[in-house]
């Protein structure tokens, strides 16, 4: 049995709709942000498996790029997580419902 | 690989069609090099450095506003100058300018580092310059996500405060997943538009002209069309349009003002310049494109006007008022794909809208307290007495946003109106004439605050009054912001000349 385009394609959408579901439904926000990493690496398997069937290089070197943004993403967002921690003693999005009207 | 391919490639690099972001970029980084040579009672002229650079780089774009690079591509199809690209990239470098002195004046009054709230602000207006001249997924990529991070950093940028934090964070979750969604809609593209299948099929398949082609080859492809949606879904994201507006009011509330004033104006223009190109790359999928931006223009008027009637949060209200904004915007995006003049008419609505927002910004700078999210409708109340020259302005400004004429706001909305008439949309053109009357109602309750008395409960003796932020003084640069900003307001209301013509408009 040999693995073609479509099976990366479904293990990507797969990972996608996890990722999706994920930051809807949990709780935690250290959690969301795991799916949301979880729907950008979902979209590089795809990226490199499309890459790799249509011959052209630009996918893989687009990858480079996701990575380094994805990097400067989890950086900033890890900080604001640990300060909103050290003031609220919380990371359940439930509990951090202070601004409104 | 051979020598020839690659002097080709390098020619192309045209660094001079980008200086000015160039050059934004290196005064960001001067900042910083500043912040660390000055001695720290220095500190305070790197805001008026930032200042002063962006209106040297302003001065300097407008003497070369007639590049020779127009309608060129360069950098290998990463970039495409159009007329277009040159206003947006004018109208971000004054964007930027305003909310430099609107930081000036907010940061005063925080215990916070003073320098990187400038620095970080340059380099997102330059990523936004970019981005108003993509014409590749991924340069549209990397620049819309350093302007995305960049925000994530200024929402939370006074890390004493909770509720930034809080904005901070809720931006955070929200962007990543529209960027997610924007991505894997790009992936898509990317894998239909090079797969050897297809008619038209093309090794380059990220840059937006053979895109263009290829789709307009096969137009009704499923895996195009989800990704089409799904990138859509991500710019929607930026410019606030249901059903990607939950993270607004709450974002809106909790960042600093200043950012708060960026994210209405900049974050907003960057994305409208971003559809823009999209709408015209997605061409071959028109009535894809029109469905879907069409009920979501109706939905953002709705949602926007009915959400802002009954707030007393004054950043709330701006933010759920700049939600119906989006829409009157979506509906001259979904006019400019039959109608020419329609993009003109998107560029004067959004000069018009960062006209009167900045009067408002302002305004709300020097009203509220060292609580940036704690500002009622309640605190403007004899503001005209007691502040004649922002009340004043605060008047134009609200008045601009309503659409009163004869102020530039009237206009701009009356232009747009006028093409989606002749692109016939009249459905989504009687949701928005609803919409503006609704408006109405609740920017005059705010211009009813600042300027007519108001019942008080008396206060007994013994009994500490309510209390209420102090309102700060108006220094020389945020005056002659306010001023220039509410007498280019009423001027474009009555005399477009050569701006309207250079836009198309007459």
């Amino acid at each position: 049995m040999t693995i073609g385009l479509n099976d990366y394609l479904m293990v990507a959408g797969l990972a996608f709709a996890i990722g999706f579901a994920g930051v809807l439904v949990r709780k935690n926000i250290l959690v969301i942000y795991m799916c949301l990493e979880l729907m950008l690496v979902a979209s590089t398997i795809a990226l490199v498996a499309f890459s790799r069937f249509n011959g052209t290089m630009d996918g893989n070197v687009f990858v480079f790029f996701i990575l380094t943004v994805a990097a400067a993403e989890v950086a900033v967002g890890l900080a604001i997580i640990v300060a909103l921690f050290r003031r609220r003693q919380t990371v359940q999005v439930e509990e951090l419902n202070a601004l409104k009207n | 690989m051979t020598t020839e391919l690659l002097q080709q490639a390098a020619a192309s690099n045209q660094w001079i069609a980008i200086a000015p972001e160039l050059l934004v970029g290196c005064l960001a980084l001067l900042l910083l090099i500043f912040e660390i040579v000055l001695p720290k009672a220095r500190h305070d002229v790197i805001p008026t450095l930032a200042i002063l650079g962006l209106l040297g780089i302003i001065g300097g774009f407008i003497v070369n506003y007639d590049t020779p690079f127009l309608d060129q591509e360069t950098f290998n199809g990463l970039l495409k100058h159009t007329g277009t690209g040159q206003f947006m990239r004018l109208f971000f470098l004054f964007a930027a300018t305003g909310v430099c002195v609107l930081g000036t004046v907010a940061l005063k009054r925080q215990a916070m580092s003073k320098v990187e709230f400038f620095s970080i602000t340059l380099v997102v207006t330059g990523a936004m310059m970019l981005l108003a001249q993509v014409n590749h997924f991924v340069m549209l990529f990397v620049a819309l996500e350093t302007v995305t991070v960049g925000f994530y950093i200024l929402v939370s940028y006074t890390r004493t405060n909770p509720l930034s934090l809080e904005a901070g964070l809720k931006y955070l979750i929200m962007g990543a997943l529209s960027s997610g969604l924007l991505l894997f809609g790009i992936v898509l593209l990317y894998g239909v538009a090079g797969n050897a299948a297809f008619a038209m099929h093309t090794a380059n398949s990220m840059h937006f002209g053979e895109l263009r082609a290829f789709l307009y080859e096969n137009p009704d492809n499923l895996l195009a069309s989800i990704g089409i949606v799904l990138v859509i879904s991500g710019v929607a994201f930026k410019i606030g349009a249901v059903p990607f507006q939950i993270w607004i009011s709450d974002v809106y509330q909790g960042a600093p003002t200043p950012v708060t004033a960026f994210l209405a104006i900049g974050s907003k223009a960057a994305g409208f310049a971003l559809l823009l190109i999209l709408v015209s790359v997605f061409d071959g999928y028109q009535s894809l494109v029109i469905k879907v931006l069409s009920v979501m223009a109706m939905a953002t008027i709705i949602f926007g006007n009915v959400a802002a009637l009954t707030q007393h949060n004054v950043k709330r209200l701006i933010g759920l008022s700049g939600v119906s904004h989006a829409g009157y915007l979506m509906i001259g995006v979904i006019a400019a794909i039959s109608v020419p003049y329609a993009v003109g008419a998107i560029c004067f609505y959004l000069l018009a809208y960062m006209l009167a927002s900045s009067v408002v910004f302002g305004v709300m700078t020097h009203v509220s307290g060292d609580d940036d999210a704690d500002q009622d409708l309640d605190h403007y109340t004899d503001l005209a007495k007691t502040h004649p020259f922002l009340g004043a302005v605060l008047g134009v400004g609200l008045g601009s946003l309503a659409g009163i004429p004869p102020l530039a706001g009237f206009m701009g909305k009356l232009l747009v109106f006028m093409a989606a008439f002749e692109a016939g949309l009249y459905p989504l053109l009687g949701v928005a004439i609803l919409g503006v009357v609704l408006s109405i109602y609740y920017y005059f309750g705010w211009i009813k605050a600042a300027f007519f008395p108001q019942w008080r409960p008396p206060v007994f003796e013994g009994d500490d009054p309510i209390p209420e932020p102090a309102r700060q003084a108006v220094g020389t640069s945020a005056r002659v912001l306010l001023a220039t900003a509410a007498l280019a307001t009423v001027l474009l209301g009555f005399y477009q000349g050569p701006l309207g013509q250079w836009l198309g408009l007459s």
